[in-house]
């Protein structure tokens, strides 16, 4: 018995000795200088940032970042968990659209307004692509800077495309039909992704789009349920069955990536950031790099996602954390970002020629400020995640074959009314 | 008599079968993650490939990601949490096993943190360890673990106490043995292979967490499912990286538990020797 | 422990010893969970939203009313019992055979015993992706050898999704039951079968009448814990099917995040898992009390 109490006592000696001596390390380390603790997602944009923060240091050596990346569902839920403490435990954060209404509106954010306006004309914030200014502004107020942007665009197989003499489908039919001549005994026209929740919902969005459908008006009231929402999932359901890979419907980004690198499916709906990578020849795409180029989604509307820097409304350090996101979204920086394979979010890069040579030339960043001139975002307004989650469920039941097209769009339309009422 | 044996050599075929048909379907996701381990990016694409030129990037990037830092975090905690669980299980399984204690309101009480689900208990302790100011350190992850390791463990032996017959401890009390001194000398090594198992799985459960380690934990003290599960990312599952991060957390444990059984099964050959 | 000289059986020194026992766990338990317990309770009364922090009225029973009536509960409860069930049957069964196989080997018995149980050994979460691939129609091995044989199986868009996730669930934890019943086998005591080999009794009805008897304790321990570990499925829904097609594989622990930590609804999930708690606990009372009827 004596001993087992020993052991207890050791442990908790050891335990305590452990955590003290943490706190210990950061103490010190924070006498002199501020550190500003960061939590971002863990994607190649992020790289890119981390390995800017060494230039950021020449200029500023007192602000050091602590920066914690983990994969976007880990991040969401320690990022939720972490605004329930009272302090701070993230300086900066960076946020999803998605999430930037309510994030905003339940106060864990900073508004930027007075910072954006002292940063004046050199700053210029009016440069950001007007759809991603729209998502920062909540209730007038601006609450985030655009980072990177993950708009959709079509990419396909250049090569193909042209040995064959097909030209690049405009109109939701024009694309139906594309697929279908595409598909042969060795491939398949279009890879799609057809999960359930967020994927499903970020393809075929561009489907309702291209129908002149939407999820929302301006008002971001629901305005689902029309013909046009099911003429766009009956012909996304049809052009699945005909032309995309057998029993993919829950497929998701990577198997649609791997698909189309492989040489198996010729285009598909996806991140116009694809595109760099399906090219890099260390990449997924290996001798078929070089073979691919982006276009606009068929209709030209395409669905838009995008994450911004933000400041947590209770950081003690905001003046700190603001010299940083004004530093890297400032137009100098953000030119060597999206030279260093960034996703651009300013209009005047993607109007550099410089930025042409030394990134993914000409062809990819006019094709992409085309893109985001008029991208619409997923969703809007309260609950975002929600109606995403919910509307992605039924699309996906339709898919599956567990409910019809009319079924499922009612469905949908319903329940994201419920949603947005709630 | 010759029909006796007939019977013997087809139940022994059926047995080899049976292992084999069970190791093969083991090993074969193994393979594929030890092929895909040593596969470039594009190679990865087509999973019926095995003939490839093998690289080591994979594993060269994941050993300079920081992984040993991400195995000693996670083996602290679950050597720690299972420590604790026997130390202090044991003897609560015997009590509950033997002498009934509480009855089952006891029984059932210390099984509700294993039926809460994790997402709702994590806020709580969550908020908890901030207020403790142990946030972010292991601390919070372990007490995480025993809210539901413990319990397991527990149930895991009261199950084995349950098969130790009665008489093994009177006998002891009659030779001279204090209660607590019977418990130690003679009931414990009867449930020797109870308590490897218990430490096993117990081990496998803080080993395999995810979710509160992400939660509780911070940056320093990431541990492995949180560093296999970051090459998931949004951007695709980079699955070289993925295979290799998963071999160096299933290959040590599994020798560990070989190693264990292995003395186990000595130790309790040398147990039933003196019986 | 204090000392008690007296070997004696007497009920006093015997009902303050069982306590002793017992207080270490019920001390450490009471410490780690009175307060999560207690405030899980507290938002499952509350209407306490992440998004909504100002606001934390007292609610009463709306939150259970508002889970209890919405058809995605009822959903997802009958998805989630189905695959313990589906699961948890298959490893018991697969368990115990390839328990009793293993139990008579001879060579290479630690390595074949550590392969068979290296499943366990792989975080859920990477098991779910590399199934997610291996099963992959594309990309995968499996369906390419079953297309040799012209079999086409959509393994993660069809009705038989919750079984394909079952069945990666019996992959994976088939190794426990295997490890409880080999190490159940190695503490049953030998001469009950020595009289029955002598009695010349045939091998089916030595393992009906000792050995499973004599197993049924570890194995009802091993179907518990089994089940209540199967409950909590998470892992293989969050990295293949985000519970699709349709609801079809949405169970309790992911409908629990996804309402906690995506929708930032904590009351709501809270209340979820406190009925999750109360129906767990009438079964197993009622699993508690029925063999102890039969064995007396």
């Amino acid at each position: 018995m004596l001993r087992k109490i020993m052991a207890f006592t050791l442990i908790t000696f050891l335990l305590v000795g452990c955590s003290t001596s943490e706190t210990n390390n950061s103490d010190s380390k924070t006498e002199e200088q501020i550190t500003l603790n960061v939590l971002m997602e863990e994607v190649p944009d992020t790289d890119i940032a981390i390995e800017m923060v060494k230039s950021f240091n020449q200029e500023n050596e007192n602000i050091v970042l602590n920066i914690e990346t983990l994969p976007y569902d880990q991040m969401r839920d320690k990022l939720v968990s972490s605004f329930l403490a009272p302090e701070a435990a993230y300086d900066i954060i960076v946020v999803d659209n998605p999430w930037m209404y309510d994030f905003s509106n339940a106060g864990y954010l900073e508004p930027l307004d007075d910072k954006i306006e002292t940063s004046g004309s050199d700053y210029d914030f009016s440069d950001f692509s007007d759809s991603l200014e729209d998502i920062a502004i909540v209730n007038d107020q601006k609450f985030a800077i655009p980072f990177y942007n993950y708009a959709t665009g079509l990419v396909y197989r250049k090569d193909v495309f042209e040995e064959q003499g097909i030209s690049i489908p405009t109109t939701l039919k024009e694309l139906c039909t594309v697929a279908q001549t595409l598909t042969t005994d060795e491939a398949y026209g279009i890879a799609a992704q057809p999960q359930k929740g967020y994927k499903i919902m970020e393809e075929w969005m561009n489907w309702l789009l291209a129908a002149g459908g939407a999820l929302q008006n301006d008002n971001g009231d629901i305005i689902l349920d029309s013909p046009e929402a099911r003429e766009a999932l009956k012909a996304y359901i049809d052009t699945i069955n005909s032309s995309a890979p057998k029993n993919s419907t829950n497929w998701a980004f990577d198997e649609a990536l791997r698909s189309v690198a492989s040489g198996d499916s010729m285009m598909t709906l996806n991140y116009n950031w694809m595109l760099p990578t399906l090219n890099n020849p260390d990449g997924e795409a290996g001798s078929l790099a070089g073979n691919f180029a982006l276009a606009e989604v068929p209709g030209g509307q395409a669905a838009l996602g995008a994450w911004f820097w933000a400041i947590s409304s209770n950081s003690e350090y905001k003046d700190e954390a603001w010299t940083f996101i004004e530093w890297i979204s400032s137009p100098e920086q953000e030119k060597s970002r999206v030279i260093s394979g960034g996703a651009p979010v300013r209009d005047s890069i993607l109007d550099d020629p410089e930025v042409w040579e030394q990134g993914y030339g000409e062809e990819y960043y006019v094709t992409l400020k085309n893109i985001l001139a008029d991208a619409i975002p997923l969703a809007n307004g309260p609950n975002a995640e929600e109606l995403i989650q919910v509307v992605g469920t039924e699309l996906n039941a339709a898919v599956t074959g567990q409910k019809t097209v009319d079924e499922a769009i009612t469905d949908a339309s319903n329940l994201a009314k419920e949603i947005m009422n709630e | 008599m010759n029909s006796y044996q007939k019977e013997t050599l087809l139940l022994k075929m059926v047995r080899i079968l049976l292992i084999w048909i069970s190791i093969l379907t083991v090993l074969i996701p193994f393979i594929w993650v030890i092929l895909s381990s040593f596969k470039s990016p594009s190679d990865l694409s087509d999973a019926t490939n095995v003939f490839f030129t093998p690289i080591l990037n994979n594993w060269t990037n994941v050993f300079n990601s920081g992984i040993p830092i991400n195995f000693i975090n996670s083996f602290i905690v679950a050597f720690i949490t299972i420590l604790i669980s026997l130390i202090v299980g044991l003897p609560a399984a015997y009590s509950i096993s033997k002498f009934k204690t509480g009855g089952n309101f006891t029984k059932l009480g210390i099984l509700i943190a294993e039926v809460v689900p994790s997402a709702t208990l994590v806020v709580p302790i969550f908020l908890a360890s901030y207020f403790l100011g142990i946030n972010g350190s292991i601390l919070p992850v372990i007490f995480a673990h025993l809210t539901f390791i413990l319990p397991i463990i527990t149930w895991f032996l009261i199950g084995f106490f349950d098969a130790v017959p009665n008489s093994l401890e009177e006998q002891a009390l009659i030779d001279g043995c204090t209660r607590f001194g019977a418990f130690i000398k003679i009931i414990i090594p009867q449930v020797l292979p109870g308590v490897g198992a218990a430490s096993i799985f117990g081990f496998v459960l803080s080993w395999n967490d995810m979710f509160y380690a992400l939660i509780l934990g911070g940056k320093d003290t990431q541990t492995l499912p949180m560093a296999i599960a970051g090459y998931n990312t949004f951007r695709g599952v980079q699955l070289g990286e993925m295979s290799v991060a998963i071999l160096v957390s299933a290959i040590p444990t599994i020798i560990l538990s070989f190693f264990i059984q292995k003395r186990l099964i000595k130790m309790m050959g040398g147990g039933a020797i003196k019986e | 422990m204090s000392k008690s000289n007296s070997p004696s059986l007497t009920n006093d020194s015997v009902s303050i010893y069982k306590w002793k026992l017992l207080f270490p766990l019920i001390l450490i338990l009471f410490v780690i969970l009175v307060f999560p317990l207690g405030y899980s309770l507290w938002l499952a009364f509350h209407d306490f939203s992440i998004i909504d922090p100002d606001s934390n009225k007292f609610v009463g029973n709306a939150q259970f009313q508002k889970v209890l009536t919405n058809p995605m509960y009822w959903t997802v409860m009958k998805n989630t019992f189905l695959f313990v069930l589906i699961a948890v049957s298959f490893e018991v069964i697969l368990g115990v055979l390839i328990a009793l196989a293993l139990s008579k080997q001879r060579i290479l018995k630690n390595f074949t015993r550590a392969v068979i149980l290296a499943p366990m050994f792989v975080t859920p979460i990477a098991v779910g992706l590399m199934f997610r691939f291996i099963l992959n129609n594309q990309l995968g091995f499996i369906p390419a050898f079953l297309a040799k044989f012209n079999i086409s199986i959509d393994f993660f868009g069809s009705n038989y999704t919750l079984l394909t996730l079952a069945l990666i669930d019996v992959w994976q934890w088939t190794p426990f039951i295997i490890l409880m019943i080999l190490s159940g086998l190695e503490s049953l005591p030998q001469d009950p079968f020595e009289a029955a080999y002598v009695e010349g009794a045939s091998k089916l009805t030595v393992f009906l009448t000792i050995t499973l008897p004599l197993l049924k304790p570890v194995l009802l321990v091993a179907i518990l814990i089994r089940s209540l570990d199967a409950l909590k499925v998470f892992e293989y829904v969050y990295a293949i099917t985000k519970g699709g097609p349709g609801t079809s594989t949405e169970t309790l622990q992911f409908y629990i995040h996804k309402l906690g930590f995506g929708y930032y609804r904590l009351s709501e999930a809270a209340a979820v898992s406190w009925t999750v708690v109360v129906i767990i606990m009438i079964g197993l009372i009622i699993m508690l009390k029925s063999p102890k009827k039969e064995s007396t």
